[in-house]
């Protein structure tokens, strides 16, 4: 069983325009009109989940939901087919998230994240009793997106460390401040988030050799996979044995919504992974799923055909 | 069909630790009206419905009246109400839980449901660790 772990949920709120102006382009009120829309369960490891239940994998769904929008969460993984174990809050909202997206320029994205609701002391014992149990049954854990105010950056590091002490697996998916404190702890796979500025404390990750440098020395220290996108339609992946480039041949005008793309890479790792694959194959098919995601509509594709032959378009290069 | 084809794919649940306000808390924010109860491995061992509740903290003649008209407001309910906040649920609770496995026929869910007057009932796996519940509304969606 995969349970992920998503502590500041959201609704997704996602518009197309044909132009949208901003800030110091409009002198007066300026209406524009969006030429379509969609609303969906968020946060990193919702998407996941997600994901996961369209590829026909039971996977549990934990976090943090309130009000309204919790209940919008909620209900959105259920019809998804996710098995749903949320601490619900005694105040707040979950947050939204809303992406606004231009024609011919879907893939810069502009992104508005709400913070999200601050967790009571209650609140977290509540959820790592259910979080202990829930590691009775799992065999992966995934800590997917960023904490909700006055959640404590080592938040992912002390649910890791309970994981692996109860032998399992660990993927973790965060912005480097919060991917800092959690590798004391060995995770299995690690996916820095590159929206946010990405450095670490000892070294920042902007070139492809600071990557690999940041990278050969979070193996060292016990993580398996270290997987960084680079650029939109490549990563670079770091293992103890070996480091790779993946890149996939398409346009990014091809690009509809670039929204959860990541997520279904990771994703498609974690499926692959789950299922006994090797590690290119599981690469090949995480972009795949990444690159089949950004082309559709929808945050995250259900169609395992399309992936697969979108592998084709995928290479794997040692470096 | 089987049961965990129709059921709802929730485990919100609680342990028999808790105090009853804080059952009372997750039954109103969860918009659910009754609670299953597991231990640490996550399996279930009783059930609590806010009918338990309320049963626990009216007065012991209430049963005797022939119609709430008797009693003359709700100060008595609050104040068992709150006499009983902190108990916990292993108090209030049925450990004869009723419940369905998630290989069984739609038809047992449908069955429990209607002849003992269920609002939702518990799905287990073989070890009998929750996996969801079936509730009234997803057996009217299934047959629609």
């Amino acid at each position: 069983m995969i349970v992920t772990v998503t502590p500041n949920p959201s609704v997704d709120e996602i518009y197309w325009v044909d132009r949208l102006k901003i800030g110091k382009e409009t002198q007066e009120e300026y209406l524009t009109r969006a030429t379509d829309s969609d609303i969906s369960a968020g946060g990193k490891g919702i998407n996941i989940s997600i994901f996961l239940a369209r590829m026909g994998l039971e996977n549990i769904a934990m976090g943090f939901v309130g009000g309204y929008t919790g209940h919008v969460v909620v209900r959105a993984l259920r019809d998804e087919g996710v098995t749903t174990n949320f601490v619900w809050m005694g105040s707040g909202e979950t947050r939204i998230n809303l992406t606004v997206l231009e024609h011919g320029r879907e893939h810069i994205p502009i992104l508005i994240d709400g913070p999200g609701i601050a967790v009571a002391e209650g609140e977290m014992n509540r959820f790592m009793r259910r979080y202990r149990r829930m590691l009775k049954v799992a065999d992966w854990v995934v800590l997917a997106g960023s904490l909700p105010p006055q959640v404590n950056l080592a938040f992912y590091y002390e649910l890791a460390k309970l994981a692996k002490q109860a032998g399992v697996k660990v993927a973790i998916s965060a912005g480097a401040s919060c991917l800092t404190h959690c590798l004391p702890a060995a995770p299995n796979i690690v996916k820095p988030d590159t929206r946010e500025h990405l450095s670490f404390e000892w070294m920042k990750l902007g070139t492809k050799e600071e990557i690999i440098s940041a990278g050969k020395r979070i193996v060292q220290d016990g993580v398996e996979i270290m997987i960084v996108s680079h650029e939109v339609t490549g990563d670079i992946v770091i293992t103890r044995d070996s480091i790779w480039e993946i890149n996939a041949r398409v346009q990014t005008t091809q690009f509809r919504n670039l929204v959860g793309a990541d997520d279904a890479l990771l994703g498609g790792v974690i499926y692959q992974i789950y299922n006994g694959a090797g590690i290119e194959q599981a690469l090949r098919f995480g972009l795949a799923a990444g690159i089949v995601s950004a082309e559709s509509r929808e945050k995250v594709c259900r169609d395992m055909g399309k992936i697969e032959r979108e592998m084709a378009n995928v290479t794997l290069n040692r470096i | 069909m089987k049961v965990g084809e129709i059921m709802t794919r929730d485990v919100t649940s609680v342990e028999k630790d808790i105090p009853v306000k804080e059952l009372i808390f997750i039954l109103d924010s969860a918009k659910m009206s009754n609670m299953p109860v597991v231990d640490e491995e996550g399996k279930l061992i009783a059930f609590i419905s806010e009918k338990d509740i309320i049963k626990a903290a009216l007065p012991g003649y209430f049963e005797m009246l022939h119609s709430t008209s008797f009693i003359p407001d709700m100060n008595q309910f609050a104040k068992k109400l709150g006499q009983i906040a902190d108990d916990p649920v292993e108090r209030h609770m049925h450990s004869d839980v009723i419940c369905v496995e998630v290989d069984d026929d739609d038809l047992q869910a449908a069955d429990l449901i209607i002849r003992k007057n269920l609002k939702s009932l518990p799905v287990i796996d073989a070890e009998r660790r929750l996996v969801g519940v079936v509730k009234r509304i997803d057996l009217l969606h299934h047959l629609l």
